[in-house]
């Protein structure tokens, strides 16, 4: 199959075609040309769309659906589905599942599960045995079968000492460690960011020092032990700067945010309304200031929309009870946006190589890995832009700018018809 | 006549100060009704209140319940510390089974702070807020500044100090935002350990040194040190607890003024108030309990007016 993307403007900073208008064949997968014009042959299927955009295909480092254990949730076909019309090409589906994916054999029913769709899903394996936060799983045994990061989701590593050998074992295969950014032993039962709104709420806080105090200790560790650390979806202004401070002693760390953490605040919480209720929690201005600054200037590698699609009987309870998460993959791009430069939110797209996995530029010859997007359109979210399966998202309501036609990828083209 | 501006009662924070002062002279003529020897009106005959606790409360119930009594509402008691839940039902689940019965006003306290704000938005009763975990308690709220109201003749330009839990305490929360609608002063006192990080952040100021903040106020609300709340130690233990801040006898007598003695009850006599204290002239305990009834027929009343007149 032929296809031909007419009059795109390419993002790529890499690439000679970077902000001009092209053309762009596609032969099996491969982009075989770019020009200002290409001939339209019998045998092309043409895509011509509205302020087209095309750039390579975008990267989500947190993703969550729920197959196997809470297919109610989502699942992996329609949450790749929804990947794809969201604009991104590589994800990595985190570790809560159940049962929770700490062998091969889980890795593979995760891949096998998703090697027909358009966008390509990177298990993560957990870093313990049924993420019992004491036994290393067999992490090496799950890498070879293409287990791109190892955590045990959201709950924080408690023994340091654990952190420290995991850091030191998968030095020799050149795997990533996550360790969530939760002290939550200085925070009993916080579940909102201590502030004056969860004082006037009277919702129990977590302060920004229960993030702080275990990226101090993870950083300390991860300059005795070396090897490769992440920290996943950072949310206070302190967190920035402690990272910045390490990538500039040489530290191998990468971080994440969540895009709603780059948008919303804790004044949310005074409508009760559980969308908000996250983990991290929404934070402060200020913190947003600090963290856009920390994405412009690289401290944080990479923007995730932090994906976790709840059910209704899990969510639509009192605050204390609701699950946490959001689920943010068809508004990511737009929240981005909405905050940052074009140039910078594509470059926080797609940070593939962090996790060791391919990521093609927009250039002659390169296999086809691309996003097609429109960064201007202005929109709000609503439910009927749901693609998802759970419909418990933050960012409903909110006016966003820029949005993803869908991707092409693995020879496949999914475009949603908005 | 005037009416409120809101259909339920979720917090102090949702009122108004006009909101308050209708409560307040609403409840003056309440009172005058329930010093008579009938002590009842016929003006919520009929109305149906259920009465939703799912905590504990002695009593807060017995209040709401005489209450509704003396207006002549039907009433209705539910009792579930949080057992329905564990049953596999949800709150709103329960609460329409009940509404299905035709009640017009629910009074609910629920361990979950924004549970009434929640409901708010799945039913259609009318909801007084009894006490939301460590949110609000709006009713107490109201019957402390109208206690205080009724003995020192205003609330505005009172100095307050609430003593112990601000941690937990919805009836601190609650009291701040009345105090200060009210146009009062408040400090908050008590172990740095049980006040909020950011207590600061809503107008408030903060003294360590129980007899300094004494010496500062006009009204002193001691607040019950509420050990059923505290997952770990917030102080080495009840008789450090006293020693620090304690109000006894000796403490009030040394005083360079004479100031009134609150709590919102139950007391722990000998922890944070003697009973010396408790029983004596400068103490407005008890009223702030018959308040309490009085307070809770108008805010039953002026909602109920709200229904009868959206029917119409």
């Amino acid at each position: 199959m032929e296809y031909l993307i007419k009059n795109a403007i390419i993002v790529d900073a890499k690439s000679d075609h970077h902000l001009q208008k092209r053309d762009i064949l596609i032969e099996n997968g491969i982009i075989t040309n770019i020009d200002s014009t290409i001939k339209v042959s019998d045998k092309s299927k043409v895509i011509e769309l509205v302020n087209l955009h095309v750039s390579a295909g975008w990267f989500d480092s947190s993703i969550s659906f729920g197959e196997p254990g809470f297919e109610e949730r989502e699942t992996i076909a329609n949450g790749l589905k929804t990947a794809a019309y969201s604009g991104f090409t590589d994800i990595i589906l985190n570790t809560n599942t159940n049962p929770v994916p700490d062998n091969k054999g889980a890795i593979r029913f995760i891949k096998s599960n998703g090697d027909k769709a358009a966008t390509s899903i990177h298990p993560a394996g957990t870093f313990t045995q049924s993420a019992d936060g004491e036994h290393l799983a067999e992490l090496f045994d799950m890498s070879q079968d293409g287990a791109v990061s190892f955590f045990d989701y959201k709950k924080p590593i408690k023994n340091p000492n654990l952190l420290k050998i995991g850091l030191q074992y998968t030095q020799r295969f050149d795997a990533i460690v996550q360790s969530f950014p939760l002290e939550a032993s200085i925070s009993p039962k916080g579940i909102v960011n201590e502030h004056i709104n969860s004082t006037q709420l009277g919702l129990k806080g977590v302060p920004s020092l229960s993030e702080t105090l275990q990226i101090s200790r993870d950083l300390a560790i991860l300059e005795y032990s070396g090897g490769r650390l992440h920290i996943p979806t950072i949310s206070t202004s302190k967190s920035v700067a402690l990272i910045r401070d390490a990538k500039k002693n040489g530290l191998n760390v990468t971080c994440s945010v969540a895009a709603h953490n780059l948008y919303l605040t804790d004044d949310e919480l005074h409508s009760f309304d559980t969308s908000y209720k996250l983990t991290p929690p929404l934070r402060t201005k200020e913190d947003i200031k600090a963290l856009i600054k920390g994405v412009k200037d690289g401290t944080i590698d990479m923007v995730t929309s932090d994906h976790n699609p709840i059910d209704v009987e899990n969510k639509n309870l009192e605050f204390d009870h609701a699950s946490y998460g959001s689920i943010g993959l068809e508004s990511c791009f737009g929240t981005i946006l909405s905050k940052l430069d074009l140039e910078t939110a594509i470059n926080a797209l797609t940070k593939q190589s962090q996790f060791n996995l391919k990521s093609s530029g927009v250039e002659k010859g390169s296999i086809a890995s691309l996003t097609l997007f429109n960064p201007s359109i202005e929109w709000t979210f609503s439910t009927s832009d749901i693609l998802s399966t759970s419909h418990n998202a933050a960012m409903l309501g909110k006016k966003l700018t820029g949005r993803a036609y869908g991707i092409f990828n693995n020879k496949k083209l999914a475009l949603h018809k908005l | 006549m005037s009416e409120l501006s809101v259909n339920h009662l979720l917090g102090i924070k949702y009122i108004t100060e006009a909101d308050i002062q209708l409560i307040f002279e609403t409840a003056d003529q309440f009172k005058e009704v329930i010093n008579r020897p009938i002590k009842k009106v016929p003006s919520l005959r009929d109305i149906t209140i259920a009465n939703l606790f799912f905590e504990n409360s002695t009593r807060t119930r017995l209040s709401f319940e005489l209450a509704e009594k003396r207006l002549s509402a039907d009433t209705v008691n539910f009792s579930a510390a949080s057992s329905s839940v564990k049953k596999g039902e949800t709150l709103v689940d329960t609460v329409n089974n009940i509404l299905s019965m035709k009640v017009d006003m629910v009074v609910m306290r629920h361990p979950n702070p924004g549970a009434g704000i929640y409901l708010s938005k799945h039913i259609g009763a009318s909801i007084v807020n009894a006490g939301d975990g460590a949110h609000e308690h709006p009713t107490q709220a109201l019957l402390d500044s109208y206690s205080i109201r009724e003995k020192l003749g205003d609330v505005a330009g009172k100095k307050v100090v609430i003593v112990g839990d601000i941690l937990h305490s919805r009836v601190a929360l609650s009291n701040i935002f009345a105090l200060q609608k009210l146009g009062a002063t408040v400090k908050v006192c008590g172990p740095k350990t049980l006040i909020p990080k950011h207590i600061e952040s809503l107008g408030v100021t903060y003294e360590p040194h129980l007899e300094k903040a004494l010496n500062w106020c006009d009204v002193a609300n001691m607040l019950r040190v509420q050990n059923e709340r505290m997952d770990i130690s917030y102080f080495p233990s009840t008789r450090e607890y006293t020693q620090q801040f304690g109000l006894n006898k000796k403490i009030l007598d040394n005083l360079n003024k004479e100031i009134v003695v609150m709590h919102p009850g139950p007391i722990n006599r000998g922890v944070e108030i003697t009973s010396d204290v408790a029983d004596s002239k400068q103490s407005i305990i008890l009223n702030q309990v018959e308040n309490g009834v009085a307070v809770r027929m108008a805010v039953l009343y002026l909602l109920a007016s709200k229904i009868q007149r959206n029917e119409n």
